[in-house]
């Protein structure tokens, strides 16, 4: 959806699904594991992040919208 | 003009003549009659009376005409019966059955009277269309090609099309930027008119919009809501429906109507009942989002700890067998080392007791083999030439010997050799002091 190089919500919930099913499979390392759990940590900190802060990609959209002269920016209110 | 008084023919004045087509019109068409025709214009006057312009077309081409009127009493009741039923108004283009009585006024004419309307003929009419549209829209792959796109995982950019004034879009912003979770939600208002003769082609307008800036959005919603039922029947419309089947977003409807959907509806991704329930449709897609990286994350967790607390149980198994192991090496090293210890004491004593007693006897020995003490008990030296005389052979008559005795010496001369048994005794003593010698 995004064109952008940052992550989308797809590609986060894939790897994080990934690297569960890499986990509990049980044939990962104490040494392997931790690095796993940090990469997770990181992708679930930035999901939860970005549902609840879009500043920036509100920016995006409005002035991309701008464009459209009629077009009124209801969710700016 | 005399002429024509001289002819002395029949005159009416014009109220006459009309009067007299009233009272034939009257006696001709003495009922109420039921006629099926579309209206062509509509016109509500300050009194509330309702005046239609009627007609038949074939071809589209118009082959009957007439004018009608509803009274304003029965006006109220009739529209309120209609629209109850079909969720319309009155409104041209629209085919009705109508019970009327034909009345002609001196003034006015000819004209209808409505006494009452079948709504269930429009219903039909309008069923029949909706069902043609459908088919059309079904036959050519529209009806669900928007429902072939698939929801995003997260619907958080929303295009929105709607009136700006409408409730239902209050509702619906208000909703979704007051969910419980601390949702952001970007939603853009594409202002149209939702209802009326206008509200097609807004619609349309503002769906071409939409369909610029399609890769700003996740999801459009269509809402409408708050206002009254009629009028939904642009919803219906061909042109409209076809429109949002061929966006390239997943479309969202809120149109706020309990009835039948409209075809908009059907040809939607999705349907709701109201601005609300598409609010709330939106937040719960985000929500099962985070609910998944949840489970997700819980389950790194407990996994995690899992594994942790299974390896601080091995390490504690281990640290435990090490200190058993230690502990019990420790005790028999011990152990071996006290042993060892007491075995050497022992010996050490034995040893110490042994050497002493050997060493009493060797002074006994000793004490007894010393020559002086010998010399005490009565024994003597004999000595010849310097050295020590053990065999009487080895004397002749007349050597010189010196004897040695306990307590000085006696130089004599050899007179005569005594038997051999002497001469041993005296050779066992002189052994016995070699012997002592020799030690």
């Amino acid at each position: 959806m995004s064109k952008s190089k940052q992550l989308t919500y797809s590609q986060a919930l894939t790897e994080l699904e990934e690297i569960i099913n890499e986990i509990e499979s049980e044939e990962i390392n104490v040494d392997v594991l931790a690095e796993k759990v940090k990469r997770a940590t990181c992708l679930i900190k930035f999901c939860k992040a970005r549902l609840r802060n879009t500043e920036e990609e509100v920016k995006k959209v409005l002035s991309a919208i701008e464009e459209i002269p009629e077009a009124d920016h209801g969710g700016s209110k | 003009m005399q002429n024509i008084f001289s002819i002395n023919r029949t005159t009416y004045s014009l109220c006459e003549l009309n009067n007299i087509i009233k009272s034939a019109i009257d006696y001709a068409l003495p009922d109420t009659y039921w006629v099926i025709a579309e209206i062509a214009d509509t016109k509500l006057n300050q009194k509330g009376h309702c005046y239609l312009e009627l007609v038949e077309k074939e071809d589209s081409k118009t082959i009957a005409q007439v004018k009608a009127n509803i009274w304003a009493y029965e006006y109220r009741k009739l529209s309120l019966k209609f629209q109850a039923v079909t969720n319309q108004s009155l409104k041209p283009g629209m085919k009705v059955l109508f019970l009327v009585a034909v009345t002609f006024h001196e003034v006015y004419g000819l004209s209808l009277n409505v006494k009452d309307i079948d709504p269930s003929y429009t219903m039909g009419e309008m069923a029949l269309k909706k069902r043609e549209v459908i088919e059309r829209m079904t036959k050519e792959g529209l009806i669900d090609l928007n429902k072939s796109l698939s929801l995003p995982i997260v619907p958080q950019r929303i295009a929105v099309i709607s009136s700006p004034t409408a409730a239902g879009y209050g509702d619906f912003f208000d909703h979704l930027d007051n969910n419980p979770y601390g949702y952001k939600f970007i939603h853009i208002l594409f202002p149209a008119l939702m209802q009326g003769a206008e509200a097609e082609q807004s619609i349309i307008s503002a769906l071409r919009k939409v369909r610029q800036k399609r890769d700003l959005f996740d999801v459009l919603v269509i809402i409408r809501g708050g206002g009254s039922v009629i009028d939904l029947n642009c919803f219906d419309s061909y042109t409209l429906a076809s429109q949002v089947a061929k966006l390239p977003l997943p479309v969202i409807t809120g149109i706020g109507h309990e009835k039948d959907d409209t075809i908009v509806d059907m040809t939607a991704h999705t349907k709701m009942k109201t601005p609300t329930a598409v609010a709330e449709f939106l937040i719960s897609g985000v929500r099962s989002f985070e609910e998944n990286v949840t489970e997700i994350e819980d389950r790194i967790v407990k996994y995690t700890e899992r594994l942790i607390k299974d390896e601080r149980y091995t390490l504690g198994i281990l640290t435990q067998k090490l200190n058993f192991i230690s502990i019990q090496l420790t005790a028999s090293l011990n152990s071996t080392i006290d042993g060892i210890e007491k075995d050497l004491r022992g010996n050490i004593k034995q040893f110490m007791q042994k050497t002493a007693a050997g060493l009493d006897n060797f002074e006994k020995v000793i004490r007894l083999l010393d020559p002086a003490n010998v010399l005490r008990r009565g024994y003597s030296i004999t000595q010849h030439k310097g050295k020590i005389l053990k065999d009487a052979s080895h004397l002749r008559t007349g050597d010189i010997i010196e004897t040695m005795l306990f307590k000085g010496m006696v130089k004599s001369s050899v007179i005569r050799k005594t038997k051999e048994a002497e001469e041993r005794e005296q050779e066992q003593a002189v052994d016995l002091f070699s012997g002592i010698d020799g030690a």
